[in-house]
């Protein structure tokens, strides 16, 4: 017995272990009818309005869909929605109802310009005057305004109700008891705060609100807000699919949309879009293949939001958020191309194909498996021993990929970018020479090519350049040494008796924050520290954890300058990281960047739907904030993507019928973006002629 | 016996309690806030933040956070910030694998520890002690993450072999023998690699305990009655000197469900040490509060199983 | 069992102070005549002289074979060569440099760890097992709980709490590993206090302080040296774990973990950059161990006895 324990066990262990490894040698060769993607991220949970990570979002997109989707060239088209049109209502109000006729009247005359303005119909509501647009915005409804006297007119003004708690209710029993006021539009802001729009004079109604609160057990503040010349009211109609149904089987109506704006809106529910779609008034839905969306006023990043995917009502309607958590953030009912299967934590999400997918008769792969690795290195091995299909390739693995005729690689500008930001409330980076002069001192394509090893392309500022808003014309600061040292001397910075430069006994030294774990950022903090050496001035570098180097620094603003990256969106909106309003602790304007016209500019892009002026906008935003250089703007790495050469093909339709049979190809939405065509070449007997 | 027991569980349940309060202290005092949809995002609302905060207690003193997450903890509800499901099922999840895991690490480093020591042991003070305690040392020397980084390697550049996580993936196996020995595979190779400094202490251990008990006069009486040198070293050398080995059992038991952060990261094995590593990160509190009890609770009823084992294993020992 | 041994020996020798040589003198002695001790000592001192002079000289501003911490992308990931005996890094730093200039922080860490939870073990040992009864208990208590705290979690955490700087690792590895050595020296004074000349020192009236540096101390000396020398390499390899999960020293100063943790990426294609630092810390620590195993060999009488 005890000398079994002795030889007999550690044999057996031996040759168990031996005869695993033989196994593992031998393991069929024959590949599944899957696809394998690895990362480092795990999903959080798979609910498209809690969830706020990518890894999330990546798998989420093969379950859900929204309304609308970007295209491969990152346009926005339709996905769950047939088509969409927008218009806008714009309501004038005047002192008396017999002045309004005679404003259309003068509208009419001038018909022949109806067409610039995008002006389609002009009816009057009782003392107002109703314009219809086909294109929102406020510059042709500002024009129009122009053209009546203004002592005719009346302004409204906004009054916000703060509560504790029950929003809803409270307008609703104040709607009923209202009698002279003269309140034309309310809706509900969040579940303790509703506003109202009054015409005219707002005192009676503020006397009004105040009164009927007054009454009530429930406490409550009126705030007088803005003052509007008019009230502008864009107005979004989908046209939904009517062939689409739930994985389980239910038909897909308007129901779920209203029911997932709903949820969004709910505090219950913890949604990180919630500010995407404050701007709502309204989403009604006529018939169930029709919703109109209605907006309190111009914001036109709003289209973009209806790219969220949408919940099922049937599933969740009365349902708490709790119940969410443990049952549908973890085993999700969509309408996409792959059902939810499996998940381990861990280890894998498994999807398998919905045969019932509105794009039959894809997807043609019967599983997509996303399989969670713990490091760069271990995707690596992973990938080499074909466990998985494809990841997102460090860039210096890039170049040893490259050597190797056996994989085949995709490169696309990722969307995101690196920077330096220099804290503006400092003394020393108050200069905008300095700034400058700093900028010259780096050597960013050196950087590119050895930190990136050449896979990225130099930032020219705040948007990425395979955006359709980018501005092309914005070149990129040279490095030139000799520049930056001119630029700091006339800025008043001479070299000292140790070859740092000083201005007034002050001796030019700074300390650069980062977060440790993204090995990126800590080379460019040693680079840009060797760099800046050169010119005499002396860099310390602090590497803290994520959680630290957010709550002690950056939330408080307490640093001299910090290496970051932005990953953005394909959305020109970038007020809460510019505008000089958003530099209170925890926003993100942490730089303290304040400049007036990009304020200005910030403000009236949201308002802006005309494709060519956001372009003209966004290019001008662009090239004053490079020019002032709040950031140090370094680069935009491309991200790339491994796979075994030929393992997969692409069959997707052509939209007249037929399929466009290609090889794995790159979109500016990156590879993946056809992966519900994607195909084993040894299944493709499976694949319709 | 009984006594001695139920005074040690007391006594046990207090510990574990002030314990999980103190590192529950030192995580929250630690700088950075749980914030599962990253700090840096401008679609986030100071309101979104608040009603977020306000859902975990987060708003609350910390021993009033404490007080919450523990009776959370005991009815069940604890949920983890990051996904916001129950904690016990969080930890519940990993279990098999982090079981399978320790489990055969215990197995390797025990049995080849024993033979390993008892093999040093009858050649005690002759050449193949010394190769052994240096081979123990060896073993104790290496840093696991350098060995297990060195095996990775070593397999994928000359073999192909896959080694990361629980099971191979796309692939098509042939039968379910194959299926199980890949899942086999997967477990003992970061197990082996766990077990490696157990086997070094172990043997060494084993190797104290022999040659201690080789000296006892029972030996030598049963050496002078004529048995054979065989029987006298393994029956009855042999027996006795594992009754240490018997009682340090219990102190086993936080170590199956413990994990080591560090090789399941390099083995992308999903054990509980990683799931740990994570809420560290993340400062997920309440699933760091769970399983410092629960780990914890477990290495006191190790102890406690230990010292009981001790006195049913050697008569001499009164528990008092 | 070890402790039963020693404690023999060490009452032996107070029976007959005079016609032997000290305990010190006797262990040396054994000590210098097993190979393995003696090899080992020369690698530790080794290594104890190299890391001297690389803390001396890069306070001093000297480097060698080059400055560690200076990047030259051009000479990225080099394989070892002649001009870089041991390879470059990903930043083109030459590797021998950054492990030179890293074994002054690594040894550091292991020899000031090793102080401070010596200092708190043998402190704390020493008043529980002298003056034993409720004082004992207490602390014998506090000691069984601090021994269930999660220990690698409780260092993350705290790690994270104090920030990253090299002293304040080097105190919570400190802070954590004491308790062995306290439960050994309680263990230790425990018998030595009911010994002989112990009863003998109290009857003749000198002092407690007296009796414990003077008279139980020294006789413990041997244990208590051991556990340190066995300390140093825990230190060093827990030093190395925390660097690997970015816990550790920071960058850019240079330690054997840390080297490897920032090479970790390039294994695949950059061996030199995990096996030579990995090198370095599996030989030290290995030398520390037999060299620590054979002061515990020659600390005992018995093993000489047979």
């Amino acid at each position: 017995m005890i000398r079994f324990f002795l030889h007999g066990l550690p044999a057996l262990l031996i040759v168990a272990i031996a005869v695993a490894f033989f196994n593992e040698t031998r393991l069929s060769s024959d590949k599944k009818n899957e696809m394998t993607i690895g990362s480092i991220a795990e999903p959080s949970m798979l609910n498209p309005i809690q969830q706020a990570d990518a890894a999330a979002s990546d798998v989420g997109g093969m379950i859900f869909n929204g309304l609308l989707k970007y295209s491969a060239d990152l346009e926005i088209t339709t996905d769950l929605a047939k088509s969409f049109t927008l218009s806008q209502h714009t309501t004038i109000f005047f002192d008396d109802p017999k002045t309004v006729p005679g404003a259309m009247g003068k509208l009419f005359f001038m018909r022949g310009r109806w067409a610039d303005w995008k002006l389609t119909d002009v009816r009057q509501d009782g003392s107002s005057l109703v314009l219809t647009f086909s294109e929102p915005g406020m510059a042709a409804s500002q024009e129009i305004l122009g053209l009546f006297d203004a002592k005719t007119l009346i302004p409204s003004t906004i009054i916000r109700v703060d509560l504790e708690g029950k929003a809803v209710e409270t307008l609703k029993a104040w709607r009923a008891t209202e009698t002279g006021a003269r309140a034309v539009r309310d809706w509900v802001e969040s579940d303790a705060a509703f506003e109202v729009t009054a015409v005219g004079d707002p005192a009676p109604v503020v006397k009004d609100l105040q009164d009927f609160l007054a009454g009530r057990t429930q406490k409550g503040t009126v705030t007088v807000g803005d003052v509007l010349p008019f009230l502008a009211e864009p107005i979004v109609d989908f046209t939904l699919r009517d062939d689409v149904k739930w994985h389980d089987g239910a038909p897909f109506t308007s129901a779920d949309v209203v029911f997932t704006y709903r949820a969004i809106m709910d505090d219950a529910v913890a949604s990180p879009r919630k500010p995407d779609f404050l701007y709502i008034q309204a989403v009604e839905t006529p018939d169930p293949h029709t919703v109109r969306v209605v907006y309190r006023k111009p914001y036109s990043p709003a289209l973009q939001s209806w790219m969220i995917g949408l919940l099922p009502s049937h599933l969740l309607e009365g349902k708490s958020p709790e119940w969410w958590a443990q049952n549908f953030n973890r085993n999700p009912i969509g309408t996409g191309p792959f059902k939810f299967s499996e998940w381990k934590t861990n280890e894998y999400v498994r999807l398998v194909r919905n045969p019932d997918y509105f794009g039959a008769p894809g997807p043609w792969l019967d599983s997509m498996v996303y399989r969670v690795l713990s490091d760069q290195l271990s995707l690596r091995l992973a990938f080499e021993t074909r466990q998985i299909d494809f990841w997102g390739v460090d860039p210096w693995a890039v170049s040893e990929f490259q050597k190797d005729k056996r994989f085949d690689l995709f490169s696309y500008p990722s969307s995101s970018y690196s920077y330096v930001g220099w804290n503006l409330k400092r003394p020393i980076f108050q200069d905008e020479r300095v700034r400058r002069a700093l900028a010259h001192a780096v050597n960013v394509p050196e950087m590119i090519k050895y930190i990136l090893y050449g896979y990225g392309v130099q930032s020219t500022g705040i948007f990425l350049p395979q955006m359709w808003f980018f501005n092309p014309d914005v070149k990129p600061i040279p490095y030139d040494v000799e520049k930056a040292r001119q630029l700091l001397a006339e800025a008043g910075w001479k070299p000292g008796a140790d070859g740092i430069l000083t201005k007034d006994g002050q001796r030019f030294t700074f300390t650069i924050i980062t977060n440790n774990g993204t090995e990126v950022r800590r080379d460019i903090a040693t680079l840009i520290q060797d760099n800046f050496r050169q010119i005499g001035i002396e860099v310390k570098i602090e590497l803290y954890e994520w959680a630290v180097f957010l709550k002690n620094f950056i939330n408080k603003g307490d640093f001299d300058a910090m290496v970051l990256g932005w990953a953005l969106g394909p959305d020109y909106d970038q007020y809460q990281i510019w505008h000089s309003s958003q530099n209170n602790p925890e926003q993100l304007n942490v730089v303290g960047y304040k400049n007036p016209e990009v304020d200005k500019l910030l403000v009236d892009i949201r308002q802006e739907y005309n494709r060519d002026k956001i372009i003209e906008m966004a290019g001008k935003l662009q090239s004053i904030i490079y020019k002032d250089q709040p950031y140090l703007f370094l680069f935009v790495p491309q991200g790339t993507s491994v796979l075994w050469k030929d393992s997969y093909r692409i069959r997707r339709p052509d939209g007249k019928g037929g399929w466009i049979d290609s090889p794995v190809e790159m979109t500016k939405a990156g590879w993946s973006y056809y992966s519900e065509w994607f195909y084993r070449p040894e299944y493709a007997d499976k694949l319709p002629r | 016996m009984l006594n001695f027991i139920i005074r040690r569980l007391a006594i046990s349940v207090v510990l574990a309690f002030l314990i999980s309060l103190i590192s529950f202290f030192i995580i929250t005092l630690t700088p950075g806030s749980p914030y599962p949809w990253g700090e840096l995002n401008p679609k986030i609302t100071p309101q979104v933040k608040e009603a977020f905060k306000k859902k975990f207690h987060l708003d609350r003193p910390l021993i009033e956070q404490y007080w919450l997450n523990m009776r959370d903890l005991f009815n069940g509800n604890l949920k983890s910030i990051k996904d916001d499901r129950p904690v016990l099922q969080k930890i519940g999840e990993r279990l098999p694998a982090t079981i399978s895991l320790n489990v055969l690490a215990a197995v390797i480093s025990l049995s080849f520890g024993l033979a390993l020591g008892v093999y040093a042991a009858k050649h005690a003070g002759k050449t193949p002690d010394l190769l052994t305690s240096i081979l123990a040392f060896i073993f104790i020397a290496m840093p696991g993450f350098w060995i297990s980084y060195l095996i990775v390697i070593g397999l994928v550049r000359f073999t192909d072999v896959p080694i990361l996580g629980t099971q191979s993936y796309g692939v098509i196996f042939t039968n379910s023998a194959s299926l199980w020995l890949d899942r086999f595979w997967h477990i003992a190779l970061p197990a082996v690699v766990l077990s490696i400094g157990g086997i070094a202490v172990q043997s060494r251990f084993i190797r104290a305990s022999m040659i201690e008990t080789l000296r006892e006069d029972y030996i030598r009486t049963a050496r002078a009655k004529g048995l054979e040198p065989d029987t006298v070293f393994f029956k009855h050398a042999l027996r006795n000197s594992i009754r240490p080995l018997i009682t340090g059992i219990g102190g086993l038991l936080p170590g199956l469900i413990g994990g080591s952060v560090i090789i399941e990261t390099i083995f992308a094995y999903p054990g509980l040490g990683r799931l740990g590593y994570e809420a560290v990160l993340e400062r997920d509190y309440p699933t760091l509060v769970a399983i410092n009890f629960i780990v914890a609770a477990l290495i006191l009823l190790g102890n406690l199983i230990s010292d009981v084992l001790y006195a049913v294993v050697d008569p001499r020992v009164r528990l008092e | 069992m070890t402790t039963t041994a020693s404690t023999a020996s060490s009452a032996e020798v107070a029976d007959l102070p005079l016609l032997l040589e000290s305990p010190g003198r006797r262990m040396w002695r054994r000590f210098l005549k097993n190979p393995v001790g003696v090899t080992s000592s020369i690698v530790i001192v080794l290594f104890f002289t190299v890391a001297l002079v690389m803390g001396i000289c890069s306070m001093l501003g000297i480097y060698f074979p080059y400055n560690p911490n200076t990047t030259e992308l051009t000479q990225k990931l080099l394989p070892p060569s002649a001009a870089h005996w041991l390879g470059t890094d990903n930043l083109g730093r030459d590797v021998l440099s950054r492990l030179l200039n890293g074994s002054y922080i690594s040894l550091t860490v292991g020899f000031v760890a090793v102080a401070v939870s010596l200092f708190i073990g043998v402190t704390v040992g020493a008043i529980s097992g002298y003056f034993g009864g409720w004082i004992d208990n207490i602390i014998m208590r506090v000691v069984d709980a601090i021994l269930c705290f999660p220990s690698f979690f409780l260092i993350l955490t705290a790690v994270a709490l104090l920030g990253p700087n090299i002293m304040n690792i080097i105190v919570v590895i400190g802070l954590v590993s004491w308790t062995g050595t306290a439960r050994l020296v309680r263990a230790e004074f425990l018998t030595l206090r009911e010994t002989e000349y112990v009863r003998a020192a109290k009857a003749l009236g000198i002092r407690t302080p007296g009796i414990i540096f003077r008279h139980i101390l020294p006789n413990a000396a041997a244990p208590i040296i051991v556990t340190a020398v066995v300390g140093i390499p825990d230190a060093i390899l827990t030093e190395a774990g925390l660097s690997f999960l970015g816990f550790g020293v920071q960058p850019p100063q240079a330690t054997w973990g840390n080297i490897i943790s920032d090479g970790k990426t390039y294994l695949l294609d950059a061996w030199w950059l995990i096996v030579f630092p990995g090198m370095a810390i599996f030989i030290a620590a290995l030398a520390f161990y037999l060299a620590g195993d054979a002061l515990r060999q020659a600390a005992e009488s018995r093993s000489e006895r047979k």
